[in-house]
């Protein structure tokens, strides 16, 4: 069984109410998920060491910090690529860069990316429940609109926004260069463990070069036991 | 000691051939509001318990799962996810009225496909030997009359590779924990029952009948005896409740 996870099991059980909540609003969705039911799919935090189980079912996850089997697939990276793979359209990004490593069926693990990604929430199928069919299609139809018009405007808002703030205001970094940032962190990460071996390996040679050199017996020009 | 012809119920003696019709008196009065009372007396702590179970019992698709003295079926509920249509769940209780609760209830979920119910007493299965990939009985040991022999049950009917688990309250393992815990179970536990399910008895019973469970260690020599191997135990919530898993290899 793989260590106690540093996740507290309510937590988790908070996180699996919420998300099958949320996969709840999109039924569509959420049948894609049936080919799924019963795999196993780990993923694993890189730098923590621990992991969450998700389990699909026909409707929704159950989710676990241990789970005593071997995953059907299982999903390394750092937090942040992690995320990524779930949330970004290009996944293939940070799967071919070999930010994530997948072990197993990477089959499954392109379909449980694909269905985070694309869960889609029907919020006029869920009005229409309360208030029958027309009239949760009227106020959908004005919603919509509504919401094409905010997202564009938000758009240009939020372009217009970003570029103040990242190009003439410099107080934020652009994405190219969180990007670097994080790619530094991680290897600012790797370096240090490498250099942490590095030193436990030189430290191991010289306790082994001076008890060889003591037990040999050797004269003053030997090395210092 | 009790010899052999009486038994422990609670903390009274009673005839060996009586322990049973008593328990069913107390789950017929308690199973309409079995699932209200257990997040009470727990304080919800129950469905963290069970969470454990599931992810010590490392289920996989297409398994066969038996739940003993599996009530309302909440272990049972989420194997017959896991386990899929080629998997099969079989729930069981010895009591009626709590078999028809768990079924209603999983039913109402959405989950038909792969389960199937019985009304079986853990001592004597109704099942082929080596049937089953994982058996559990999740807070049902203590109320079984002949114990050893429903561990040796579990035992026959696992394949080998196949594992047992079982959830029951146990003894904590801290002196202050257990005061305070005898306090809330003999004088809070009684009172919350009287209130929701008019019935202080079934539940004095409950608290009673967990003092005179075998302890950790005890159960798991139990375990052992009955043949299971790389037996060994989890102490959750500081020993109020453990969880022992067994294999047959």
């Amino acid at each position: 069984m793989t260590p106690a996870s540093p996740i507290p099991d309510a937590a988790l059980a908070a996180l699996e109410t919420a998300i099958n909540h949320y996969i709840a609003l999109d039924p569509e969705g959420a049948a894609r998920l049936g080919p799924l039911a019963g795999r196993l799919i780990a993923l694993e935090f890189k730098g923590f060491g621990n992991r969450l189980y998700f389990i699909p079912g026909a409707e929704g996850f159950q989710i676990y910090g241990a789970y005593d089997a071997e995953p059907d697939c299982l999903l390394r990276g750092t937090s942040l690529a992690l995320a990524r793979l779930g949330l970004s359209r290009r996944k293939e990004d940070a799967l071919f860069s070999g930010q994530v490593e997948v072990e197993g069926d990477t089959a499954l693990a392109q379909r449980f990316g694909d269905f985070m990604a694309g869960l889609e929430i029907d919020w006029e199928e869920q009005v229409s429940r309360l208030t029958g069919d027309a009239l949760a299609h009227a106020l959908g139809s004005r919603l919509r609109a509504a919401g094409h018009w905010g997202r564009r405007s938000l758009d240009i808002l939020g372009l217009d926004l970003k570029e103040y703030l990242q190009e003439e205001g410099r107080l934020l970094p652009t994405r190219y260069e969180l990007e670097g940032f994080l790619d530094e962190v991680d290897r600012l990460r790797d370096d240090g463990e490498r250099l942490a071996a590095r030193v436990e390996r030189l430290h191991r040679l010289l306790q082994t070069g001076s008890r060889a050199g003591c037990g040999a017996g050797q004269d003053e020009e030997g090395p210092p036991c | 000691m009790s010899d052999d012809k009486t038994t422990h119920f609670g903390y009274k003696q009673v005839p060996v051939e009586e322990k049973s019709s008593h328990v069913r008196a107390v789950f017929d009065s308690v199973a309409s509001r079995y699932d209200l009372m257990n997040d009470l007396m727990s304080l919800g702590i129950h469905r963290l318990w069970k969470r454990y179970t599931i992810e010590l019992a490392g289920v996989r698709r297409g398994q066969r799962v038996l739940d003993l003295a599996g009530g309302t079926g909440d272990l049972a509920s989420r194997f017959a996810r896991i386990t899929g249509p080629e998997g099969q769940v079989v729930l069981t209780d010895i009591n009626a009225a709590m078999l028809t609760m768990g079924r209603d209830r999983l039913l109402d979920q959405g989950l038909a496909v792969n389960l199937l119910y019985a009304q079986v007493n853990a001592e004597t299965q109704p099942f082929p030997d080596g049937y089953f990939d994982c058996v559990t009985i999740g807070f049902g040991l203590r109320n079984v009359t002949h114990k050893q022999k429903a561990l040796a049950e579990m035992y026959r009917v696992l394949k080998p590779g196949g594992r047992a688990l079982v959830l029951e309250f146990s003894h904590p393992t801290s002196q202050p924990l257990a005061k305070a815990y005898d306090l809330y179970s003999f004088s809070v536990l009684p009172a919350l029952g009287r209130l929701i399910t008019s019935d202080a008895d079934s539940y004095r019973y409950l608290a009673e009948s967990i003092r005179m469970h075998p302890d950790q260690e005890t159960l798991r020599g139990m375990m052992a005896a009955a043949g299971f191997e790389r037996c060994e135990y989890f102490n959750l919530t500081g020993g109020i409740v453990a969880i022992h898993r067994g294999y047959r290899l």
